[in-house]
């Protein structure tokens, strides 16, 4: 930093006083020679400089840091949002007249709109049994204080049965482990055998089907076609 | 032998599943197999592997192990329940659910009493077998990675359990782990996957086998708890173990398919340094040898290719013998096809629907050989959807193709089909309450009445009327044998019905006055067919080993013909078969005429002809072909043997005298499995 400031310091001063020292500037590389002449209000601006310099720097950092952190917050706060049931429903709750559909499915909507139309409770109730009769495999949305529970078990154990499946499948077929098809054994059988033969090739049955039965129908009518004149 | 035009089915697409665990009883000497549908059979070792029981599967049951305690038959799977199975009623008695969440593994202690099961969230549970079910006892020690196999100590105090990396050993009283064995991760790529300890088994001597998914079978000592040997059989994983009774021959499966066996002998002529030394490989699956148990006598395994094998140990049979031969058992040992015999169609029952195909037409000229052109293509007509999550056990088409009646564990259905221009089919509804399942269904050959067989050996009789049921009877059995009713038949003029059990019981009933008419005298080994003829009112059974018998049932005694074949003898190629004979039939045209077939071949008996002897050629339809007509007589004799078709599922004899046989060619079986190992061969 000092060194620096001299070298700053020196063209500058080196130009105004290039006249006058001339002569000195060999000097300057020498030892003997007494420092620089630095005035007070250079040094006094130099250092309010680099005072300024580290407190933007700072002042710059937290600004990042604080940026960083809402951002983060946002996220956060979407992602909580999206795991939660949508607005409505917890709306509706609390005892507040429901506003938003959530699926798209035609009874459900007719369903509310006959809620919100009937105030009878006895219809409410059966209108509410149908919602559970439904298998919905989500909550249904309800007003007062029913319960709407899904037409399927529980979906805890299942989810775990998958994983365990799941383990089982990647240990056995997952990667890492080297499969081949059934074409490749049975071709691979076919050349080694004692009858050798070519290799397997699987033919898709059912392709074409819409064609085939069309072709079917032309060939019975032009069959039928060419019997007419001659009958 | 007459000539009949045949029609041969290949659009049957039976596909058999999985064998995915296995259990030998050394008691009762039968071998539990569980399927990856959730279906468990059971086959009697003793009585030439036939298949005695099949206990119908569920969508969720992926069923891990099973296991005897006893007589008693329990299974445990990634659903997270223990099930116990009622042999009697073929159904599961009750599930426990063990809350430790999907269950790896479930083994019995040797005394009987306890049961222990390994869980995904990493305990071991106990489970304490009361005379009505089991109850929750303890848990052992929890750890942090899943139980993947489980072993008892012989002596009830100690369980080896294979987890992620490590096998602990934990002491039964205390539930705190004694010894913690760390099995080394593969070379190169697998290194950085965990190692799964597949299975593991506990010796007497305090000695532990474990196999894991890089291929090594590792040997234990498990009071020190240090590894005593490795043998790296596999490049791929070792999927199970099985020691055998006593100690001296351990089996591995692997993901290759082969079957390795290590014994426990001595590498010189002295008893003292017994070691245990790899000895045989058997190469008998094409997939994943998932299921493995030492019987008395065999090495039986089952895995991702469907077939069971059963590999006789050539140290405890004699050589060469028909009780040494390598079985391979494919197809199910019942049969599963329906026929409407007037109205020429075909019922195909699968685990989740039913297919009702119309079979096609021909015309009808041709050489003996010939394929004729098929002018009318086979169509199918009703793809039936079951109701519910378990699978369809059983089920009937009537003759006349009106009626069909299918059967889960807890439901029977009916159904009235009637053709017009399109086929319509309309659910019957006020079927008895008393009939809730049945294990075998059977129509009457007029289609009026409907035979179910249901628990307790019993039989219900339901009338139909046009489309409803009017009225039902039960025929019950005096005494008080329990086992399941396998097989049903209705005589054609409506007067008989036979029925038999897997206790190798035959009762006829008097179909005019509903009552017991006689019992069949027991034989040893158990019915796989029966059937009655037509018109002299014999009832024909064919055994598990091959016997065959001929009752009359106006006289009750053996026919003179079944005697005279019993003192001669079946000839030695006729016993050597190793698929059991599951259909008869009857030709109208000759009543001298019994056909019968397995999976490999298909035979008409004629009772005109003498009986073959042990030296006379058995195979001799090609040879009988080539001589002229009037020396054809001197040589031909009883059994007319076929072997033009494969792997037969059905053969039945329609009304117009045109014989149907299914096929599933093994091929096409095999085209549908899983992907199996690559193995890199030299010159491939």
């Amino acid at each position: 930093m000092v060194k620096r400031q001299r070298g700053l310091t020196s063209p500058s001063t080196a130009k105004s006083e290039n006249p006058k020292n001339a002569s000195t500037l060999p000097l300057q590389s020498s030892d003997d020679e007494a420092p620089e002449e630095v005035t007070f209000e250079d040094s006094r601006t130099q250092a309010l400089l680099s005072m300024k310099r580290a407190l933007d720097t700072a002042r710059r950092e937290k600004e990042l840091l604080k940026e960083k952190r809402r951002k983060r917050q946002e996220l956060f706060r979407e992602q909580k949002k999206r795991k939660f049931l949508p607005a409505d429903v917890l709306e509706v709750i609390e005892p507040a007249a429901p506003k938003k559909q959530k699926s798209s499915e035609d009874e459900a909507e007719e369903e509310q709109e006959d809620e919100e139309e009937d105030c009878d409770e006895l219809e409410r109730d059966h209108k509410t049994t149908t919602a559970k009769n439904l298998k919905l495999s989500h909550v249904r949305k309800v007003r007062g204080n029913y319960i709407v529970t899904t037409g399927k078990e529980a979906a805890s154990s299942s989810v775990q049965q998958q994983a365990a499946m799941d383990f089982l499948q990647s240990r056995l077929y997952g990667p890492g482990s080297c499969r081949t098809t059934s074409n490749e054994l049975l071709s691979l059988q076919n050349k080694k055998g004692r009858n050798k033969s070519a290799a397997v090739q699987f033919v898709k049955k059912d392709w074409a089907c819409k064609e085939k039965a069309k072709a079917e129908k032309l060939k019975r009518r032009w069959i039928h076609k060419q019997q007419v004149p001659s009958s | 032998m007459g000539e009949f035009r045949t029609h041969r089915v290949r659009f049957f697409d039976y596909m058999p599943s999985a064998i995915t665990a296995m259990a030998y009883n050394h008691d009762t000497e039968r071998v539990a197999l569980a399927r990856a549908s959730g279906a468990v059979d059971v086959f009697n070792a003793a009585d030439n592997y036939f298949q005695e029981k099949v206990i119908p599967g569920q969508d969720s049951r992926a069923i891990e192990a099973v296991c005897w305690a006893g007589e008693r038959l329990f299974s445990a799977g990634l659903n997270g329940e223990i099930t116990e199975y009622d042999l009697q009623n073929l159904k599961p008695k009750y599930k426990v659910e063990a809350y430790g969440g999907p269950i790896w593994a479930l083994s019995s202690n040797s005394q009987g009493n306890l049961l222990a099961v390994g869980c995904e969230d990493g305990t071991v549970k106990l489970f304490e077998i009361l005379e009505h079910g089991i109850q929750f006892q303890r848990n052992l020690d929890r750890q942090k990675g899943r139980i993947i196999s489980l072993s008892w100590h012989p002596s009830g105090s100690q369980i080896a359990a294979g987890m992620m990396d490590m096998i602990r050993i934990f002491n039964v009283e205390t539930g705190h782990t004694l010894h913690r064995l760390l099995v080394d991760r593969g070379v190169g790529a697998s290194k950085s996957r965990e190692v799964v300890v597949w299975s593991v088994a506990f010796l007497t001597d305090h000695t532990i086998v474990s196999g894991d998914s890089a291929g090594k079978v590792q040997i234990w000592d498990g009071l020190t708890g240090m590894l005593i040997r490795t043998h790296l059989v596999t490049k791929w994983d070792v999927l199970v173990l099985s020691v055998s009774q006593d100690e001296s021959s351990l089996v591995a499966g692997t993901s290759e398919g082969t079957v390795v066996q290590f014994q426990f002998i001595s590498p010189t002529v002295d008893q003292q340094d017994k070691d245990w030394v790899r000895t045989r490989t058997f190469k008998n699956h094409t997939h994943d040898v998932r299921a493995l148990a030492h019987t008395n006598i065999a090495v039986v395994s089952g895995g991702m290719d469907t077939q069971f094998v059963v590999r006789p140990l050539l140290e405890k049979v004699e050589k060469n013998t028909q009780e040494s031969a390598l079985r391979k058992i494919t197809f199910p040992h019942r049969p599963l096809v329906s026929c409407a015999k007037k109205a020429g169609m075909l019922l195909f029952p699968f685990p989740d629907h039913l297919e009702l195909w119309r079979l096609g037409e021909s015309d009808r000229h041709g050489e003996p050989g010939d394929s004729l052109l098929v002018k009318r293509k086979p169509e199918k007509l009703i793809q039936l959807q079951r109701k519910g999550e378990e699978h369809i056990c059983c089920s009937a088409l009537s003759p006349c193709g009106g009626w069909l009646a299918y059967s889960t564990v807890s439901s029977v259905r009916l159904y009235r089909l009637q053709y017009n221009n399109s086929v319509s089919i309309k659910k019957v509804s006020n079927l008895p309450k008393v009939l809730h399942s049945a294990l075998q269904l059977c129509f009457s050959s007029d289609s009026s009445r409907l035979f179910a067989s249901t628990s307790q050996s019993s039989v219900i009789v339901v009338d139909l009327g046009h489309s409803e049921c009017k009225s039902f009877h039960t025929l019950k059995p005096k005494s008080g044998t329990r086992q399941p009713t396998h097989l049903l038949f209705a005589s054609e003029d409506s007067r008989w019905l036979a029925a038999a059990n897997t206790d190798c019981e035959i009762r006829i009933y008097n179909l005019h006055t509903l009552k017991l008419h006689c019992t069949v005298p027991v034989y040893s080994s158990c019915p796989t067919a029966i059937a009655i003829h037509p018109t002299t009112s014999n009832l024909v059974i064919v055994h598990a080993d091959q016997q065959i018998f001929e009752f009359s049932l106006v006289q009750k005694q053996y026919t003179d013909w079944s005697r005279k074949l019993q003192m001669q003898g079946l000839h030695p190629l006729w016993l050597e078969r190793d698929t059991p004979v599951t259909q008869i039939t009857f030709n109208p045209q000759n009543p001298n005429h019994i056909i019968m077939h397995d999976a490999y071949m298909l035979c008409i008996i004629d009772q005109s002809l003498p009986l073959p002897e042990v030296k006379t050629r058995f195979y001799n339809q090609m040879m009988l072909k080539s001589l002229p007509e009037a020396e054809r007589t001197r040589h031909s004799h009883a059994f007319k043997m076929c072997k033009n078709f494969q792997h037969v599922m059905f053969v039945n004899l329609l009304e117009d005298q045109s014989l149907v046989v299914v096929e599933r060619p093994l091929l096409d079986i095999c085209s549908h499995l899983p992907a199996p190992i690559r193995q890199k061969k030299f010159a491939t």
